[in-house]
């Protein structure tokens, strides 16, 4: 057990005062203008919770928030399962195809934000290398006019750019099982299964809750990729909240641009909330690693 | 070889080809001369795009100004970071917990939310166009990152370490730079790296931040695209940014699967 020190917090002021100063502050400020009317920062007039019912009220919030949380879902069904058959995949496979591996699947996230959209759409193109092969194919890809394909671009892009972290972090879950488990299993002629559900996954939940809020609110608010490949398009198809909210800010409307801050800020809170309530539940079931 | 390794081959085969494609074309694409010049021709194979990096003045200055706010985050967030981390591993104390729920809460907060009061801020403090208010608004998503990785190094270490050091008379700045720093190497490493890769790619901040000067990398890529954008020198510059991380890639390999948990 830990002793219980309270000038422990002296240690804790460069963090207190950099995430204060960083964090907190700003978002007093967003929480104050989100109750005003700003023409200019210095002529700001008092609309109390105006902007709030507004959004509340319309249409197009509820249409962004339940296309962010159908994105979200698609993308964590799709890079979870994913990420954890290809960790299982390494484990299997040796540290040395391991390492190699996990170094490949890290190097998308190396490449500037902006230009991880880039880099498919100079594959897509006509002139592009997938661009190409699909003319071969015949198949007519146009994510700028077609819906379905402009999903599948952006899902496809942001598997690519994130996949690394799911892997890296799931085998690193992985290679912290001790090998007496395994032989316990091999022990009792457990199938291959069964070690996956018994001891594979609780030992590995752990490190797979913070890798699925993450994700989760990465892609609920996911802006710069998608700004880049169709800017919301076609015909508001791919409007996600954040995108919502950069044409907000961008048309200098602060006051509803603070509330809609707001607005995501909570969201993305209760979904913390909800997390954190989720894992003492599970830690108390007694699933956690010992 | 049996079928099992087989199969193994052939879904890493797959992966990797599914991860380096794009990759892989930016590379040609950067060795390419796209637009054709009098002297090169489109199509024609070589380093100019490269040599064009370093004949641009703005394209220099970028990658400066990147390498400044980036280090500068490092050093801001490992500083922060390593007291912080040490207290939450080794002690209980009031608010532990409401903190670490908080920092949670500001790693996942979006960064278009806090945009805008950022740049009010930080335009009445003059942080706007400088390396050094980048350097900070940066440690809103690295610092909680660098606190959970350096926690879950130190936590590893047994208490007695600690208590050894203190009795032959460290205590403080002596203890956490002769003791703790060298017993956690690996941890600061895999810290530094994350907190390095997610600056160094950032745009959202990097962009308001960066009105009239100080334009990172990121954001002379996108000034590269026009009416007739030269992929050439725009993939040239993207395969160059990815550089160091690729390096940082390489020299922590052995420790990156060491993870991180985070405590709430």
């Amino acid at each position: 057990m830990k002793p219980y020190r309270n000038a422990a917090w002296l240690l804790m002021l460069p963090a207190v005062a950099v995430m204060g100063f960083v964090a907190v502050l700003p978002l007093v400020a967003v929480f104050n203008y989100s109750f005003h009317d700003i023409f200019s920062l210095d002529s700001a007039s008092w609309v109390g919770a105006d902007w709030y019912t507004a959004i509340m009220l319309s249409p197009r919030f509820w249409t962004s928030l339940c296309r962010s949380a159908a994105f979200s879902a698609l993308a964590l069904g799709v890079q979870l399962p994913l990420g954890i058959g290809v960790a299982l995949m390494l484990r299997g496979a040796g540290p040395r195809v391991a390492i190699l591996m996990l170094m490949c699947v890290a190097l998308p996230l190396a490449v500037p934000a902006n230009m991880i959209a880039g880099l498919w759409l100079a594959l897509v193109r006509s002139e592009g290398l997938a661009g190409q092969a699909l003319a071969a194919l015949h198949f007519d890809f146009d994510y700028k006019f077609t819906a379905a394909h402009t999903w599948i671009l952006i899902l496809l892009v942001d598997t690519w750019h994130w996949l690394g972290l799911v892997v890296v972090l799931a085998y690193a879950g992985l290679t912290s099982i001790p090998p007496a488990y395994y032989q316990a299993a091999a022990v009792d002629g457990a199938s291959r299964v069964a070690v996956f559900r018994l001891i594979e996954l609780p030992m590995i939940a752990g490190t797979m809750w913070i890798v699925l809020l993450l994700r989760l609110v990465d892609t609920f608010m996911i802006y710069t990729e998608v700004m880049m490949i169709n800017a919301g398009g076609p015909q508001d198809a791919t409007t996600f909240l954040s995108l919502d909210l950069g044409e907000e800010i961008k048309a200098y409307s602060y006051g509803t641009a603070a509330a809609r801050a707001m607005v995501d800020f909570l969201i993305v809170l209760t979904v913390v909330w909800i997390f954190v309530q989720l894992r003492k539940s599970d830690q108390s079931a007694g699933t956690e690693p010992i | 070889m049996n079928r099992a390794s087989l199969l193994t081959l052939l879904a890493c085969g797959a992966l990797a080809g599914f991860i380096l494609l794009p990759l892989a074309q930016a590379v040609v694409l950067s060795f390419t001369s796209t637009l054709g010049t009098p002297e090169m021709p489109a199509g024609a194979l070589g380093f100019h795009n490269y040599v064009n990096i370093f004949q641009t003045p703005a394209l220099r200055a970028s990658i400066i100004n990147s390498l400044i706010y980036v280090l500068l985050n490092v050093a801001f967030c490992l500083l922060a970071a390593l007291p912080a981390a040490y207290a939450l591993a080794r002690y209980q104390f009031v608010g532990d917990r409401h903190f670490l729920i908080l920092l949670l809460a500001f790693r996942v907060t979006p960064s278009v939310v806090l945009s805008l009061p950022i740049f009010i801020l930080f335009s009445r403090a003059g942080l706007v166009n400088s390396p050094l208010g980048i350097a900070l608004v940066h440690c809103v998503f690295n610092l909680p990152i660098a606190i959970w990785i350096l926690e879950s190094f130190i936590a590893a270490i047994p208490r007695a370490y600690d208590e050894m050091a203190f009795i032959d008379g460290h205590s403080g700045p002596s203890f956490f730079a002769r003791f703790l720093v060298p017993a956690i190497a690996p941890g600061i490493a895999v810290a530094a790296f994350f907190c390095f890769i997610f600056s160094w790619v950032e745009v959202v901040f990097a962009r308001i931040l960066t009105v009239t000067g100080g334009k990172p990398i990121t954001m002379a890529i996108s000034a590269l695209f026009s009416f007739q954008t030269d992929w050439g020198l725009v993939m040239a510059m993207t395969v160059f940014s990815m550089l160091p991380g690729v390096l940082m890639i390489f020299l922590i390999r052995n420790h990156i699967a060491r993870g991180f948990v985070v405590r709430t």
